[in-house]
Parts: structure tokens; C-alpha cells; sequence
């Protein structure tokens, strides 16, 4: 049984990379400029470089493919961690508010702050997604608080502090947004959505650090997941300190949420249909479905940035709502399925 | 307990005066405060070369109506679905009949500008309250477990993320954002009495629809088996009282966009001070809903005078700490 599970794990990963790969070197070699792939190679591999290929390569393709994957990484990890916690096949990152709460942070900087920070040095760039992970971690603390009863995280609870923590965010964010200049008001919406077009390295450097650290607890503490399926008394009568688990994972959920929200926006859905579609491939054992999930939502958001940067020209859609779209019906789709 | 009761009928008999008083503020207060004596000479005097009285008869006037309307409109439809689902959390804004609705209107702003006379509006507005609610419930029923109020609530989060996202879509691919976003956040100053007028003959058909289905709703609140075990025709009820809620919420949108919360708070206070029969909740949410969105729409003129804050961020303002401790007291239950 075990070494069945192995064996389909394996291969679905090894598909799954490939297909991501497959999605990243279309991404890298069309576009406004095209390009082959001996020319992408040269470039990546340094043999007689063209700074025009250079330049495309490395200041727009290759960060902005990057920032998808590790973003489409993380929310995909963070939403089956989100939905075994919950015990609800339903539940989201973005239900917890927390983007919500980074959205509204990052309004607030390009409503007060935006234009009075000069140059283009490290500070300058990185005052935004820094703003967005205050945001995020602020509306954690909030949601927190009140989610915390008589010493226990409820789940339930938790989902509803969630939607009503970011309606609040939701409304600061309107409030503000309606006062803004058409075009800032355009890339404000542009950005709540979710979106990836202003990439560059130094935001990889900054979101790095956190997927680094916090991925590799959740992995570790993946098997506790699936003890969380069980009835609570049953959990804790094998000796695990359920609340104190709970809590790290969560946190761990946070942390990666509010990184990938400071950098590219409410992306949507992704930690919603990663996991589902994982169980449908792995089964449920949460060691399996953890990195699955991850390399899901990197599949997914890597072919939807494609589509969104491509499909609707001269107009970039936000990846957020290509996610949206090609998501839901698929989502009902699974959900369909899985009932009979 | 008794002395909540006593407020509660204080505040329910005499609605009339406390409507008469906020349609007063309403048309005294604003961006240019007018005199009492100008009111007075605006509605028995009216003399068209004056703008103040233009200013009390075409704007302040229709507002303030307006508002008494639209928030007794959200509240009925809010009453209605909570007795209806057993489920205190839902709402028009929470089951996507608002997202739809402002879906359509999206739809009707890019492919169609130009031919938006209210009434076309007004009609867009209910087709997509219908395209809302009919995707929520169906996908509600397919989810094993999707009728909970848990589930109930995510549903409708995902189905109005996703309306809501095509049509952020849409909108920023024409490059209508602002407009559409203006269209459906900030609506209350553009009310005039022709959008009243056409309110009102809609508002007329959703209320009777609720007041005739109540007393079966209040069987309904009760459980499908025992509604089931009396005798009622719960399939039945259940179409009807939907049609009312898509007609008010409906309404309500076309006329001042998406307002957050007034369809979900006021039943819960209304069952506070009436009980649970929903012949008596039903007008009684009327009668609050009205009073708390006129209330909110006279308060949306202060928060940052002299611009105006959007309606649905003053109703969140009020609405997300009462959101809070609703939650906190009732911790996730399962009915109201």
C-alpha cells in the first residue's frame, strides 16, 4: 500500500515538474519578442550573449516566471495546510482575511506614500511588499484574536473572523481607492486582483527567506494533518498538543500568504483548487498531498500568467482573475465528481 | 431583558417620527446646509428658478427616500433568507446576489454604453440578482454538506470572488474600473425621482411576496421536517420567498450598488426585539433596515466632510464589529 502511494507520488511529481517546466519555456520563448530555444539557452548558459536577449530574458521574463512559481508554490502548500486544518475542502488563504489586509496596507502606500518616495534604490523597491506583509500580519493578529476562545482555535470561528476581518479591509481598500487619480485607481485594481507585472529580482530576494524557513516546517509537520482529520478528543489522546500544532501551522500559513501577497496581489483560487486537485491525484495522506499541492499551484499559475500576458493583448489582464475564470468552472467540475 | 424590549417597541411606534426626522436631516445637511425656511418653501412653495429648491426637490428629497427604501429592501430580503436557510449568516451580499447583480450591470456598461436609462439598469440589475443567487444555491447543493451556514458562506464568498472577478475583468479591459466601481460603490448622490418612481412599483410586488410568504417562513425556521410534518409545501415556499429576496435585493442594487451588511445585522436585531415569528419580523426588519440605512446615508455626508464616503464603507464600519461579536457570541452555532 505504502509503496503504491510512493510510486504514484513520484510519478505524478515527476509530471507535474514537467509540465511546469514545459509551461515555463513556452512563457520564456514567446511573447512580444520571440525567441528559440537555442537562443534562450545561450542566454541562460552565457555562450556569446546578445544584450537584447539578455535584457528580456533576465530583467522581464525570467523574474516575473520565477515570482509565479514560488508564489504558485506557496499558496498551493498554504491551501491544503488552510483546508486540513479547517477539515474543510472549501476553505481558502484568501478566507482568512489575510490578503485582504495586505491588499489594504498596500492601498494605503500608493494612496499616502507612493509618491513621495524618490529614486530607485533597494528601499525604494522594497517598500511595498514590505507594506503588504504589515498588512497581512496585522490582519493575522486581528484575525487571531478573535478567533482565540477559552484557550482553543476554533475552526469554524476561524473561517468567519476570516470573511468578516476582510470585508472590513475590503471596505478601507474601496474607500481609498475611489479617492485615487483614474490611473493609480487602475493599478490599485489592477494590483488587488492579483498580479505579477512589476517583477524583479529584489522582490524574489525578499519573499525568498520566508517560503525558505516556513515550507519546510509544514512538510515536517505534514503527517500531524492528517491526526487532525480525526475527532479532536481522539487527537489528543495520542499525546499531540493539538492547539500548540495548530497554531504553528498557522502561523507558518500566514507568514507565506502575506510574503506572496506583498508581491503579487491577491492571486485567488489557487490555494483553493491545488489541493483538490491533488487529492484527486495522491489521495489524502497529507505528506503526499503538501508538495503535490505546492507543484500544482505552480503549474496553474505559471500557465495563467502565460494567458494573461498574452491572450488578451495589447491589455494585460490581472493573473488573479484568468485564475478565477479558468478556476471556478474547473472547481465546480471537481467538486461535481467527487459527489458521486 | 425587558428594558431591551421596551426599547425595541419605543423604537418600532415611533419609526414614523424617527423617519420623518432622518428625511428631514437628510435634506438639511450635506455639502451646502440649507435653512430650515427653504425646505419649507422648496415642498409647498416650489418655485423652479430656485436652485435651492431644485437642489431639496430633485436630490436631498429622492436621497433620502431613497435610502429609508433600499434599506428596508435589504433588510426584508436578509430576514427572509435567514429564516429560509436556518442559516443566521446569510445575506444578499454574502449568497452573490449582489455580485451578480453588479456583474450584469458591468456586462451592460461595456457592451452596451449609452442605453442606460434606469429602467434598463433596474432590469440588468435583477437578471443578475437571479444569475447570483441561482449559482450560489445550486452549487450549494452539490457540495456534500453546502446548505451549513459555514459552507453556505464560503460558497457565496468563491461564486461572488468569481463574479466579481470577471467582471474586474471586463472593466479593466475596457478600462471602465473606476466608473463601473463608482457605479456600484458610491451610487446614493445620484438618486433622482425618476429612479424612485421606478423603485417603488417593484418594492410594492417584493414586499407583499415577503409579508404573504412570512407566517410559512416562520414554519420553515423551524425545520424542513417539521414544516414537512405540518403540511407545507416547503419547495413552494422556498421559490416564493426567493423571488422576493431577488426583486428587493435586486432593486436595491440597481439604485445605490452593493451595500454590505444592512441585509445580514438588521434581522438579527430585529429577532432581538420581536421574537421569532416572521409576521411580525419581517415588517419589523422593514421598519430598522429603513431607519438604519437612512441613518448611515445622513452619517456618510460626515465621516469626511465635505466629501462623501461611500454608503456600503459607512454600513461596514458599523457592520464588521457587529459581524464580530455576533460570531463571538453565537461561535460558528448553527441557526439563528
Amino acid at each position: 500500500m505504502l509503496k503504491s502511494g510512493m510510486t504514484r507520488f513520484g510519478f505524478v511529481l515527476l509530471m507535474g515538474v514537467l509540465l511546469t517546466l514545459a509551461a515555463v519555456y513556452v512563457s520564456l520563448t514567446n511573447g512580444a519578442f520571440d525567441m528559440t530555444l537555442a537562443e534562450v539557452g545561450k542566454t541562460l548558459l552565457r555562450i556569446n550573449p546578445d544584450p537584447s536577449h539578455d535584457l528580456v530574458i533576465f530583467e522581464f521574463r525570467l523574474p516575473r516566471i520565477v515570482i509565479a512559481m514560488l508564489v504558485g508554490f506557496g499558496l498551493g502548500v498554504v491551501g491544503a495546510v488552510v483546508q486540513g486544518l479547517m477539515r474543510n475542502g472549501l476553505a481558502d488563504p484568501g478566507i482568512l482575511g489575510i490578503n485582504a489586509g495586505a491588499g489594504a496596507a498596500i492601498v494605503v502606500f500608493m494612496f499616502f506614500i507612493q509618491g513621495s518616495i524618490q529614486g530607485t534604490g533597494w528601499f525604494a523597491i522594497m517598500a511595498k511588499p514590505l507594506f503588504g506583509l504589515a498588512g497581512g500580519l496585522g490582519a493575522a493578529v486581528l484575525i487571531y484574536l478573535f478567533a482565540w476562545n477559552r484557550g482553543k482555535l476554533d475552526p469554524q470561528r476561524l473561517i468567519l473572523v476570516g470573511i468578516a476581518i476582510g470585508s472590513g479591509f475590503g471596505a478601507v481598500s474601496l474607500y481609498l481607492s475611489l479617492k485615487m487619480k483614474p490611473n493609480d485607481f487602475e493599478m490599485a485594481t489592477v494590483w488587488l486582483t492579483g498580479s505579477i507585472w512589476d517583477a524583479n529580482w529584489t522582490y524574489i530576494a525578499a519573499m525568498l527567506p520566508w517560503l525558505i524557513i516556513l515550507l519546510p516546517i509544514m512538510m515536517w509537520k505534514a503527517h500531524l494533518l492528517d491526526l487532525f482529520q480525526l475527532e479532536e478528543n481522539s487527537v489528543k489522546s495520542l499525546g499531540v498538543a493539538t492547539e500548540k500544532e495548530k497554531s504553528i501551522l498557522l502561523l507558518c500559513c500566514i507568514g507565506v500568504v502575506s510574503a506572496c501577497v506583498s508581491v503579487s496581489g491577491n492571486i485567488s483560487f489557487v490555494g483553493l483548487i491545488a489541493p483538490h486537485i491533488t487529492r484527486r491525484l495522491v489521495g489524502i495522506r497529507h505528506r503526499y498531498v503538501l508538495p503535490i499541492s505546492g507543484v500544482m499551484g505552480m503549474l496553474l499559475v505559471v500557465a495563467s500568467d502565460f494567458i494573461s500576458k498574452t491572450v488578451f493583448q495589447p491589455v494585460e489582464l490581472p493573473v488573479g482573475i484568468v485564475i478565477s475564470i479558468v478556476g471556478v468552472p474547473y472547481f465546480i467540475y471537481l467538486l461535481r465528481r467527487g459527489r458521486k | 431583558m425587558r428594558r431591551v424590549k421596551g426599547i425595541g417597541s419605543l423604537l418600532l411606534w415611533g419609526s414614523p417620527l424617527i423617519m420623518v426626522g432622518i428625511v428631514i436631516a437628510s435634506i438639511l445637511f450635506g455639502a451646502k446646509n440649507l435653512p430650515m425656511s427653504t425646505v419649507w418653501d422648496a415642498l409647498f412653495h416650489f418655485d423652479p428658478e430656485n436652485v435651492d429648491h431644485q437642489i431639496v426637490i430633485h436630490s436631498r428629497l429622492p436621497r433620502a427616500i431613497g435610502a429609508l427604501l433600499i434599506g428596508a429592501f435589504l433588510a426584508v430580503s436578509g430576514a427572509l433568507m435567514q429564516g429560509m436557510t436556518r442559516n443566521y449568516l446569510a445575506s444578499p451580499s454574502i449568497m452573490g446576489v449582489s455580485d451578480g447583480s453588479a456583474f450584469a450591470i458591468t456586462i451592460c456598461m461595456v457592451f452596451m454604453p449609452g442605453s442606460s436609462s434606469a429602467l434598463e439598469m433596474v432590469f440588468f440589475s435583477l437578471i443578475g440578482s437571479v444569475i447570483g443567487v441561482v449559482a450560489v444555491f445550486s452549487l450549494a447543493t452539490l457540495v456534500p454538506g453546502g446548505m451549513s451556514p459555514v459552507n453556505m458562506a464560503v460558497i457565496g464568498l468563491i461564486t461572488g470572488t468569481f463574479l466579481s472577478g470577471v467582471s474586474a475583468g471586463l472593466a479593466s479591459y475596457f478600462q471602465i474600473s473606476q466608473d463601473v466601481s463608482f457605479w456600484y460603490n458610491a451610487r446614493m448622490h445620484l438618486m433622482t425621482p425618476e429612479l424612485v418612481k421606478v423603485a417603488i412599483p417593484f418594492g410594492i410586488v417584493g414586499l407583499v411576496l415577503a409579508l404573504a410568504i412570512s407566517k410559512s417562513v416562520t414554519v420553515l425556521s423551524l425545520g424542513e421536517d417539521i414544516s414537512k410534518g405540518l403540511g407545507q409545501r416547503t419547495v413552494l415556499v422556498k421559490v416564493i420567498a426567493t423571488l422576493a429576496v431577488v426583486i428587493l435585493t435586486g432593486i436595491s442594487v440597481a439604485l445605490a450598488g452593493k451595500i454590505a451588511f444592512v441585509g445580514l445585522i438588521v434581522p438579527h436585531i430585529t429577532r432581538f426585539l420581536v421574537g421569532i415569528d416572521y409576521r411580525r419580523i419581517v415588517p419589523a426588519a422593514g421598519v430598522l433596515g429603513a431607519m438604519f440605512l437612512g441613518l448611515s446615508d445622513v452619517l456618510s455626508r460626515f465621516l469626511n466632510y465635505p466629501f462623501e464616503t461611500p454608503i456600503g464603507v459607512v454600513t461596514s464600519l458599523i457592520g464588521v464589529p457587529f459581524f464580530l461579536y455576533l460570531i463571538r457570541k453565537r461561535g460558528g452555532g448553527t441557526h439563528a
